[in-house]
């Protein structure tokens, strides 16, 4: 990196260096020598092939550009066919909306030629006009291509609604209490004292028994070994 | 009574979700329920408070509001914000319409069930028209700031009052513009005032608005002036449900503590033309949150987040102390969450989006009437499987031999081979199920394992074969001569294979001929629901229970009633057997002794033995504890059929092994209880 900023630096250097004394020596020579006589024939045919050369390039660059842009739309088109999902699914799905919604078929029937953000706009379109009639195609196996973003949104909204209800049944300041303690309060004023409801949770230290009739079970299988082998 | 070896099951974790809302509808006398898990419910009140009809939740879905509407039909809104149909036939939601208001809070039909109100969690109020077979958006009500949590018509469909947080707005339906708003006075907590929920509102002819709030207040407001005419303190926590009776005299409202309130419009003075709204009953039949009241023409109803449905009937409706008077309480489904299978001796439990399989332990000691055995072999947990999907379970069912497992959600049936090596368990799913039309409402498998019974749509039934290494097919559709339209719900094979009977949600059932594949007879009509059905392993007779306790046997091979139904008809069963409030739901037998059926509802199991002769009103109905004092002489004297067992209570599920135990299937309500969301604390005195 260091080096390649030298070289540059030195390449400066040189084209900056030599300029000074070649304009100071044009000016001099210049202001000695006499003007070289040019016919007017030979004058006219030089400016005429400096035009024609400077049309062929100004062509030729138009034609550079124009090829680049061939290409890169083609290349577009290339991504957009990646993109898209295959020929078959696409009929399907604009056939679905078809049923679904006869006015949506026009813009589907263009789907050959728009663009990207076009199409964007199409599904948000659909999306609103059937929400959850989502757009369900059935294929051969046992797939289901669904229209998801739509779905999201509603089960956001349920969920919120969800956290609504919550909140304002079992959020603070509801005063809940635990079925334990609630069950228990009987047991207080009765003659006869009972354990409480849920005296033990049954799920406490499950692993922990699990693991002790493993070993329970390994150690006597040990010792029956054992047994046998003493006899 | 015969004695059994019994295994006492009290390892069924079940623990049913608690009621949402509840819709009651006195023309057709019917309650829809729905749950917190987007189960829905239809009892049936002329039926004795049979659980008609259900239809399995799902994850996403959860019911908010429910109403009936343009005669029988049933719509539900949710927090999904969609309002939907449900089909009460086929079982299943019919067809459902987004709301594009987000979650929906509230629904309301309009006095001639036109029209459907939805409040909107975006602060929109929005009509839709009832149309014979769909509903259609008309229009929207001017949007206003703040979710809509309650709305109620006005009798004459021309105001609708809606509750919302801190305020209460009227509407006028024609212009839709907010002619009213009344603020709602706030809680004050410390130095803090917290916002108040308008919980629910009810609309009075008179043009007086009843409110409830999270503040704990019934309060009546002026709509005409905006002004508030009683404020009622009813709790300290919230009140979160109400409802008017018809003739707009009595108000029922539901507290957070879980107590229930009924208000009356009393005159002042004896005689005097000016009443007042007086708060007259407390019940308290509920732990929890009560989220859901409903007030019919004879009784309050109220279901809550203990996930019971209380009927209290009204006393002052009644004419004398009778049947109808009673208090009811539902906690269990009408329907069998468990199956047996009777020769491995397996339990498989269902639970909305899990199957449980259970080996019933064993005991290698013997004692006498009474004794609790110790047992050798603990149960053992086999296997857990859970179902994909957010589509919760509706039925399920394991073969007798215990080697397929069968269960269905509301899109899918699914099978399962179960193979069983040297004491470890491995399942295979069966990956080609015959793909059927409909969804499965019931699920049976025949006596040998060789074919599985699903109960469909439309009375019909399809006839799956189990092939061996693990596979299946459809053998054939069995569809009843009649073309009912309603599903069937309860099936039942002969233990020879040859037989088949099916009941449809219209109470007719057909027996089919397996060997034929062609509709035998039917049943005669009897104008009550069927609530268990079984085939004598025998005798080929076919039992029937219904909801108003009759119990009737049909002979099959001889298409009529047999001779002891018959008798018990002309006879007439005990009084104390016909006031029994909860119905039988599942029927067995005893290969051993074929004159003994084995009922059970879940309070009570009982041994109908057929030889002896049928009790007389006069004699004790429950005379087993009576029985046992006496000499073996003595008891011959005094026994009569129905020999009832109270001792295992609550009962879901009784059967008998191959082997002659008894399994019976308990789930204690405190067991349950303890479950349960936490309950709010209430202050005892003296405590």
């Amino acid at each position: 990196m260091a080096m390649t900023r030298g070289r540059r630096a030195m390449l400066e250097k040189e084209a900056a260096a030599p300029e000074p004394p070649a304009g100071a020596a044009a000016t001099s020579e210049e202001d000695e020598e006499a003007p070289e006589e040019v016919t007017f024939e030979r004058a006219r045919a030089a400016a005429e092939t400096e035009r024609r050369r400077a049309g062929d390039t100004a062509r030729r660059d138009r034609e550079l550009l124009k090829e680049k842009r061939r290409q890169r739309e083609e290349l577009f088109k290339e991504q957009k066919k990646r993109k898209l999902l295959p020929e078959n699914v696409l009929e399907e799905l604009t056939s679905g909306a078809q049923i679904n919604n006869n006015n949506l078929s026009d813009t589907t029937k263009q789907g050959e030629n728009r663009n990207e953000s076009e199409n964007k706009n199409e599904e948000r379109h659909t999306g609103q006009d059937n929400r959850r009639n989502k757009r369900v195609v059935r294929f051969k196996g046992n797939y289901m291509a669904v229209c998801l973003k739509d779905q999201d949104l509603t089960s956001q909204h349920q969920k919120m609604a969800k956290d609504f209800v919550q909140s304002h049944l079992y959020g603070p300041g509801t005063n809940r209490t635990t079925a334990n303690q609630f069950f228990s309060f009987v047991n207080k004023k009765s003659p006869l004292k009972k354990a409480a409801v849920q005296f033990v949770n049954k799920y406490w230290g499950s692993e922990e028994k699990q693991k002790a009739k493993q070993f329970k079970k390994h150690w006597m299988s040990t010792k029956k070994k054992k047994n046998k082998k003493l006899r | 009574m015969g004695e059994f070896q019994v295994h006492r099951v009290r390892f069924f974790a079940y623990v049913p979700a608690g009621i949402r809302c509840v819709a009651h509808s006195t023309r057709s006398a019917r309650l829809a329920l729905a749950r917190t898990n987007g189960a829905l419910e239809v009892y049936n009140f002329a039926a004795n408070y049979f659980q008609e009809k259900g239809i399995p939740g799902h994850e996403t879905r959860s019911t908010e509001a429910l109403c009936w509407a343009a005669g029988d039909r049933l719509f539900g809104a949710g927090l999904g914000g969609d309002i939907s149909e449900y089909d009460l036939e086929k079982l299943r939601v019919k067809y459902s319409l987004d709301g594009f208001g987000g979650p929906i809070w509230s629904m309301a039909a309009d006095p001639s069930g036109t029209e459907l109100a939805v409040g909107c969690e975006d602060g929109s109020v929005k009509l839709f028209q009832v149309l014979p077979d769909k509903i259609q958006f008309e229009r929207s009500l001017d949007r206003q700031k703040g979710r809509v949590m309650s709305l109620s018509w006005h009798p004459s469909g021309t105001r609708i009052a809606v509750g919302s947080i801190d305020l209460l707005r009227v509407f006028d339906v024609k212009s839709g513009h907010a002619i009213q708003r009344i603020l709602v006075d706030r809680r004050l907590r410390g130095l803090y005032s917290c916002e108040c929920v308008v919980w629910s509102v009810a609309f009075l002819s008179n043009g007086t608005i009843v409110s409830s709030d999270s503040v704990g207040k019934v309060q009546f407001w002026d709509s005409e002036k905006g002004t508030l005419l009683e404020t009622h303190p009813v709790s300290s926590s919230a009140v979160l449900c109400l409802a008017v009776s018809e003739e707009e005299d009595s108000i029922v409202v539901g507290t957070s503590e879980g107590a229930v309130y009924q208000f009356q419009l009393l005159p002042v003075k004896w005689g005097s033309a000016e009443s007042k709204w007086v708060r007259t009953k407390p019940f308290q039949h509920h732990t929890h949150d009560v989220r859901a009241v409903a007030h019919s023409a004879t009784a309050l109803i109220s279901g809550g987040l203990d996930a019971q449905l209380v009927i209290r009937p009204l006393m002052e409706k009644m004419h004398g102390k009778g049947y109808d008077a009673a208090l009811r309480k539902f906690t269990f489904p009408h329907r069998r969450l468990v199956s047996c299978a009777k020769k491995a001796g397996l339990l498989l439990f269902q639970f909305p989006q899990h199957l449980e399989l259970w080996r019933l332990g064993a005991t290698n000691s013997a004692g006498k009437d009474g004794d609790i055995l110790p047992v050798s072999r603990a149960p053992e947990h086999l296997l857990q499987l859970k179902s994909k999907g957010p589509e919760h379970i509706c039925c399920s069912c394991i073969s007798l031999c215990g080697s397929w497992i069968a269960y269905s959600t509301a899109s899918r049936l699914h099978l399962h081979r179960v193979h069983w090596e040297n004491g470890s368990v491995s399942l295979k799913r069966v990956s080609k199920v015959p793909k059927l039309l409909s969804s499965a409402h019931q699920l049976l498998c025949s006596a040998d394992s060789t074919s599985l019974f699903v109960a469909s749509d439309q009375g019909a039934v399809h006839v799956l074969k189990l092939l061996e290494p693990g596979s299946c097919g459809h053998l054939q559709t069995l569809r009843p001569n009649s073309g009912s339209a309603e599903a069937v719900y309860l099936l039942a094979a002969s233990a020879d294979g040859d037989w088949l009977a099916a009941a449809s949600g219209d109470w007719e059932i057909n027996i089919y001929s397996l060997r034929q594949f062609k509709p035998h007879c039917t049943v005669p009509a009897y104008n009550c629901a069927v609530t268990a059905l079984a085939i004598h392993p025998v005798t080929n007779n076919l039992v029937i229970t219904h909801s108003d306790q009759q119990v009737f046997e049909f002979s099959i091979p001889d298409r009529e009633y047999t001779t002891w139904s018959r008798k018990v008809q002309q006879h007439g069963l005990h009084k104390g057997w016909l006031e029994r409030d909860t119905p039988i739901t599942h029927i067995a037998f005893n290969p051993k002794q074929p004159a003994h059926i084995l009922l059970h509802d879940t309070h009570m199991f009982c041994v109908l033995d057929k030889s002896l002769p049928l009790p007389d009103d006069a004699t004790p109905l429950m005379n087993q504890t009576t029985l046992k004092q006496l000499s073996e002489k003595a008891r011959r004297g005094y026994a009569h059929a129905f020999k009832i067992c109270k001792k295992y209570q609550p009962l879901l599920f009784v059967d008998l092994l191959e082997e002659g135990s008894l399994v019976v299937v308990e789930r204690p309500l405190m067991d349950i209880k303890t479950q349960l969301p936490p309950p709010v604390q209430q202050k005892k005195f003296g405590t």
